[in-house]
């Protein structure tokens, strides 16, 4: 576990270097151990592939007072923090086609059929490695080496909600029509994000989300 | 209530922003400029945060229906009501059937219109401020238009309230922009962090026009980075008032509409100076100049007196 400070009151707290599942655990504990102390200092905190960043009340605390409290609030935890168990959701797709404008040149980029493509798609259970950009996002990964192709080189300007994408090593769904620079496969009508009801997403980090062909 | 008559180019409802929820993405959309915006508060007898109108760019008018106590603060503009003209950062008294109209903006880009009666809006996640790109929270989740008509449902009467000239920040360009040092600074040469920062040679940059309330993006010679690294990053939380270098070498520096970017983060604009983004305009210069953290600390110190001394320097008028 690495501290470091991002501006004035931010704390990134770095857990490694890459995109893996053991990096991700950690996040994931860290992540769910903060949310547990419910201080009232502690204004958000986001969870990404490596790291959790914390967003802080400059009025209430400080960098170092923050830090130093986390840090011994983490080794006077003897177990292991109450992480809720991940839920797996199962995602209908629809695939290819007036869904997935993009299915032709991934199939041309990978050399695999349109079948064959999702066959790799939805044979993994995928991970909730992030949630952002914009709300109810998730990054999902790990994606199988077969199918990683580039993003756009121009993000297009508009897609519709329920799109699913893939970029490099990640796929994910859009829950709000929106600019998009990844490839998009498919489309589903799940609804990833409600803001009438808490709490809110879906999904949330460390969830598991496996693709069916519909 | 009042009635939208011109929305001006881009207006929309706001406040102090939605947190608590950014680890599933939600940003804050909050007031731009939140200096203006608790000025505009006091103004308008809001010892808590009301929802008030953020505005960029001119014409703009609304009419009146009913009598209320209305403030115009942040950029600088040239305002009538019943084409007289009115001060801006001081309260007046409209009456029913009077037109506010806003006719230039002189100095900065966004101004605020606010009102001793609430507004009669739904919280969406704990704010009234509109997600403008997701379509929730504000007025039906969107900018306003001409014929919307907001409703009042509670009044805070007051007195009528200015604040003094001197009070008033400054917003015109050339924008001098403190920043610290970001995450991945490293990832440009030394040639390129000098040429971002120093005071002798350092690039004055055009605000772009493709500029909007989620980023602002910048246009001038292009920074390098380093051969060895990526250009992009893997995907990570950031903070408003990071400045994010893409692929192309210009920056961006974004504001309160994401949780998590996935381009190198050269710096971030100190808190002291966030207010001050608000007023960039396409065409406008910004300059960029580094300070250590036990500076952006010390100015922000500062600012933040500012900010809480308002309720002492915003002044009730005889």
């Amino acid at each position: 576990m690495n501290l470091s400070r991002y501006g004035e009151d931010g704390i990134r707290i770095l857990f490694g270097d890459v995109i893996d599942l053991d990096v991700h655990e950690r996040v994931r504990h860290f992540f769910f151990f903060i949310k547990s102390l419910q201080r009232e200092e502690i204004i958000d905190i986001i969870p990404s592939f490596r790291s959790c960043l914390i967003y802080f009340d400059l009025q209430q605390t400080t960098f170092e007072r923050l830090s130093s409290l986390i840090m011994e609030k983490m080794q006077a935890s003897s177990s292991l923090p109450v992480v809720p168990d991940p839920f797996i959701h199962e995602i209908p797709v629809r695939y290819g086609g007036e869904c997935g404008p993009d299915m032709a040149f991934v199939s041309s980029h990978t050399g695999l059929s349109e079948n064959e493509i999702i066959d790799i798609h939805t044979g993994i259970t995928y991970t909730v490695f992030a949630i952002g950009f914009i709300p109810g996002f998730p990054y999902l990964g790990i994606l199988d080496q077969r199918i990683q192709v580039p993003r756009l080189e121009t993000p297009r300007v508009q897609i519709p909600e329920g799109s699913v994408g893939i970029a490099q090593r990640q796929t994910g769904i859009y829950p709000f029509q929106s600019p998009a620079g990844w490839r998009i496969i498919g489309l589903t009508e799940v609804s990833l994000f409600n803001d009438r009801k808490e709490p809110y997403s879906l999904l949330k980090i460390g969830d598991r989300v496996k693709f069916v062909k519909v | 209530m009042i009635e939208i008559i011109h929305p001006g180019w881009l207006s929309c409802i706001v406040d102090r922003g939605r947190y608590g929820y950014a680890s599933v993405g939600i940003p804050p959309s909050s007031a731009l400029d939140l200096y203006a915006y608790k000025a505009l508060n006091l103004l308008t007898g809001h010892e808590e945060d009301a929802p008030v109108l953020e505005v960029m760019g001119a014409p703009f008018s609304l009419k009146f229906h009913e009598e209320v106590l209305c403030a115009i603060t942040g950029a600088k503009v040239q305002a009538t009501l019943n084409e007289q003209l009115i001060k801006p950062w001081t309260s007046f008294r409209a009456t029913a059937g009077s037109l506010l109209q806003i006719k230039e903006v002189m100095e900065g880009f966004r101004f605020y219109v606010g009102f001793s009666g609430i507004m009669t809006l739904e919280k969406i996640i704990g704010s009234f401020t509109t997600n403008i790109e997701c379509q929730f929270g504000g007025y039906q989740g969107r900018t306003l238009a001409c014929g919307d008509l907001l409703h009042f449902s509670e009044w805070k009467e007051t007195d009528r309230r200015s604040l003094p000239e001197r009070e008033i920040p400054v917003m015109h360009s050339p924008h001098r922009l403190r920043v610290v040092e970001g995450p991945e600074i490293h990832y440009f040469t030394d040639e390129s962090v000098k040429r971002f920062v120093d005071r002798e040679s350092r690039i004055i940059y055009d605000v772009s026009s493709k500029t909007n309330r989620t980023g602002i993006r910048l246009e001038g010679p292009p920074l390098s980075f380093r051969e060895e690294v990526e250009k992009s990053i893997i995907s990570e939380g950031i903070l408003p008032g990071t400045v994010q270098i893409p692929g192309d070498g210009l920056p961006i520096i974004m504001l309160y509409e994401r949780t998590i970017g996935g381009y190198a983060r050269i710096a971030m604009v100190v808190k002291a100076d966030h207010d001050r983004l608000a007023h960039l305009k396409p065409g406008d210069y910004v300059l960029f100049e580094m300070v250590s953290l036990e500076e952006a600390e010390k100015l922000w110190e500062g600012k933040r007196k500012s900010i809480t001394s308002l309720n002492k320097t915003v002044r009730r008028l005889s």
